[in-house]
């Protein structure tokens, strides 16, 4: 397994690493039969057909795995899905991304893949909010709306022909994103849930989490929309974007934002999944303890936060018998 | 380097006027360090350094020389820094030879004093082995495995971890000579001197952005920078080297200012860094 990159003593290894067999013994009943490494025979009854899938080869008559992961069957398709690997995209995810070139009626994003998305100017809200036809002139107001090196949210659309992603941002809810920090993350640690944006109510942070591995957490904004905010300034000032922007965050916001970051940057150094539950469980013991914000980077804490896991798992599964 | 948009600076410069930065950092605080030593097992001393993302190496090996004419009492210390194309795919090749060439001066000019060897941070008579025929040369080099921000005080933690864990083999003069022939001598494998790194100055890097000065700034803070100034403070607070970075001028009566909280920060930095790698020593002794 890949090492925690975390400089432990002694009996913080040993913390830990029970922490991470407690957490192991709870789930292995589930899955341990099918889980495969390279070359390992996969089982199949010889009588039925089967479609050999992803991460399959055949060998010497045999299915043979050829990536290390969990063996799914899905009528007569085999395949093997590994568990750590690139980031997957599926339509409808919520992908965070960062524009890297606005170009002809399009806006090429980065987002943690191996091409560049592209969101289409007529997959974008336009400044008035009317639905009409995009001209020469939205085309020459593109940089107005999102430049380079802006960060977005949006959602996929459906995939082009050379593989790459369309993104579409037509709800109030995506849009630019200001007043935070990005983080990354491997992105097979944010699974698909029903809810990608938390709004953090008693801490006023918006947390979304990109199925791409960027997660923004920021200061909440109610209309990310640029249109409403555009309509009512621009009759009285010319920079808009620039006097929101320039307002400073204030203190406490700030400080609930590190501590979710970090809380974020712990659990994806120790390999958890990143759901509401875990992040506001990490953020929530380090404010019991009261610990400085930078303190939890610590070593100490990540064993912590991997013994409160173990012990909140193990009670759920207790609970659910 | 990713880019950054205008929100997400205006949040860093934000966060750095209110001494809050986007870890939690106060302005004068340092990400965790983590000292390894003993790493290359070939060279006379060695070091790994972690401080958050940043990760060098720092190798020392130790060669017999001959002193120079203009300094027959000293021996002789180069230091080279190399960027690993590991670190960033802009160092490959060519490209990582700037940042490389300035770490280097930037390094000698901070531990190695003058062209005369005046104020030299390590000791450099201590390397002689026969005054004016024999002495030790000193090779130390720097990798940058990973790169985020603030490589110079992490490189100069980590020639300072590397020189404590050197050893430097006793040398017997066997035949005296006289005149200019070369002395017979005697390298002891088993007996090991000790490098004397109580005098080795630590390197403080302030980092200027917008009003405010900042310790230890990752990669995405230095982009936000106007200038630098990284001093290099031993234990008495006396200061050995200072080098000033970027574009933007500064009145000296901030370099004043700056120079003191870097003598005061260096303090703490020091005691920690003493305690990390004899925690690093007697770790490499158990193992």
């Amino acid at each position: 397994m890949r090492e925690i990159q975390l400089s432990l003593n002694q009996t913080q290894k040993i913390r830990l690493q029970k922490a991470l067999q407690k957490l192991e013994s709870l789930h292995s009943k589930v899955n341990s039969d099918a889980s495969v490494t390279v070359a390992d025979t996969i089982p199949i009854s010889l009588e039925d057909s089967i479609l050999k899938g992803h991460g399959t080869a055949e060998r010497n008559g045999e299915v043979v795995a050829t990536v290390c992961g969990v063996v799914e069957r899905v009528n007569m398709l085999v395949y093997v899905r590994s568990l750590r690997s690139r980031f997957k995209p599926e339509i409808g995810d919520i992908i965070v991304g960062r524009v890297v070139e606005v170009a002809q009626k399009r806006w090429k994003l980065e987002i943690n893949f191996n091409q560049d998305a592209v969101l289409m100017l007529s997959s974008m809200n336009l400044p008035d909010g009317i639905q009409r036809r995009r001209t020469a002139v939205d085309e020459l107001n593109m940089r107005n709306v999102f430049e380079e090196n802006d960060v977005i949210c949006a959602e996929v659309r459906n995939f082009q022909n050379d593989g790459s992603l369309q993104l579409q941002a037509r709800s109030q809810k995506y849009g630019k994103l200001e007043k935070g920090q990005l983080l990354t993350v491997p992105p097979y640690l944010v699974k698909r849930q029903k809810q990608h944006f938390h709004h953090l109510v008693q801490y006023g942070v918006d947390l979304i989490l990109g199925c791409n591995g960027f997660i923004w957490v920021g200061e909440h904004c109610d209309a990310r929309d640029t249109v409403a905010e555009e309509q009512l300034n621009n009759t009285e000032e010319q920079n808009t974007k620039s006097t929101r922007v320039s307002e400073n965050v204030p203190l406490e916001t700030r400080r609930n934002i590190c501590r979710v970051a970090n809380a974020v940057r712990v659990l994806s150094t120790l390999g958890f999944s990143l759901t509401l539950e875990v992040i506001l469980e990490a953020f929530n013991l380090s404010s019991t303890l009261n610990l400085g914000i930078d303190e939890m980077l610590v070593s100490e804490f990540h064993v912590l936060v991997a013994e409160k896991e173990a012990e909140r798992r193990s009670s759920l599964t207790k609970k659910k018998r | 380097m990713v880019g950054l948009s205008v929100g997400e600076k205006h949040f860093i410069q934000g966060g750095i006027n209110q001494n809050l930065r986007s870890d939690g950092r106060k302005r004068d605080t340092y990400r965790p360090i983590f000292v390894e030593t003993g790493v290359i097992p070939q060279a006379n001393g060695s070091a790994r350094i972690r401080m958050g993302a940043t990760e060098v190496i720092a190798s020392v090996k130790a060669e017999l020389g001959r002193p120079s004419a203009l300094q027959p009492d000293k021996g002789k210390v180069a230091i080279f820094v190399d960027c690993s194309p590991v670190a960033e795919p802009t160092f490959e090749g060519r490209g990582g030879e700037d940042l490389s060439t300035e770490l280097s001066v930037a390094l000698q000019r901070c531990l190695l004093g003058g062209k005369s060897g005046a104020g030299a941070g390590i000791d450099l008579s201590s390397l002689v082995v026969a005054e004016g025929k024999i002495c030790w040369d000193l090779y130390i080099d720097g990798l940058v495995v990973s790169s985020d921000g603030n490589l110079l005080d992490a490189l100069g933690a980590a020639i300072k971890a590397a020189l404590s864990n050197t050893g430097i083999p006793r040398v017997h003069v066997t035949a005296a000579a006289s005149g200019d022939e070369q002395p017979e001598v005697d390298i002891s494998d088993e007996e090991f001197l000790q490098f004397d790194t109580s005098e080795v100055p630590v390197i403080v890097t302030l980092t200027k952005v917008g009003r405010h000065y900042i310790v230890d700034a990752t990669s995405e803070e230095e982009s936000q920078m106007s200038s630098a100034i990284s001093v290099s403070i031993n234990r008495k607070g006396h200061i050995c080297g200072l080098t000033k970075r970027g574009g933007a001028g500064i009145d000296p009566s901030v370099i004043s200012d700056m120079i003191s909280v870097a003598q005061y920060i260096s303090e703490q930095l020091i005691n920690k860094l003493d305690s990390e790698i004899s925690a690093a020593e007697a770790d490499e002794d158990e193992s």
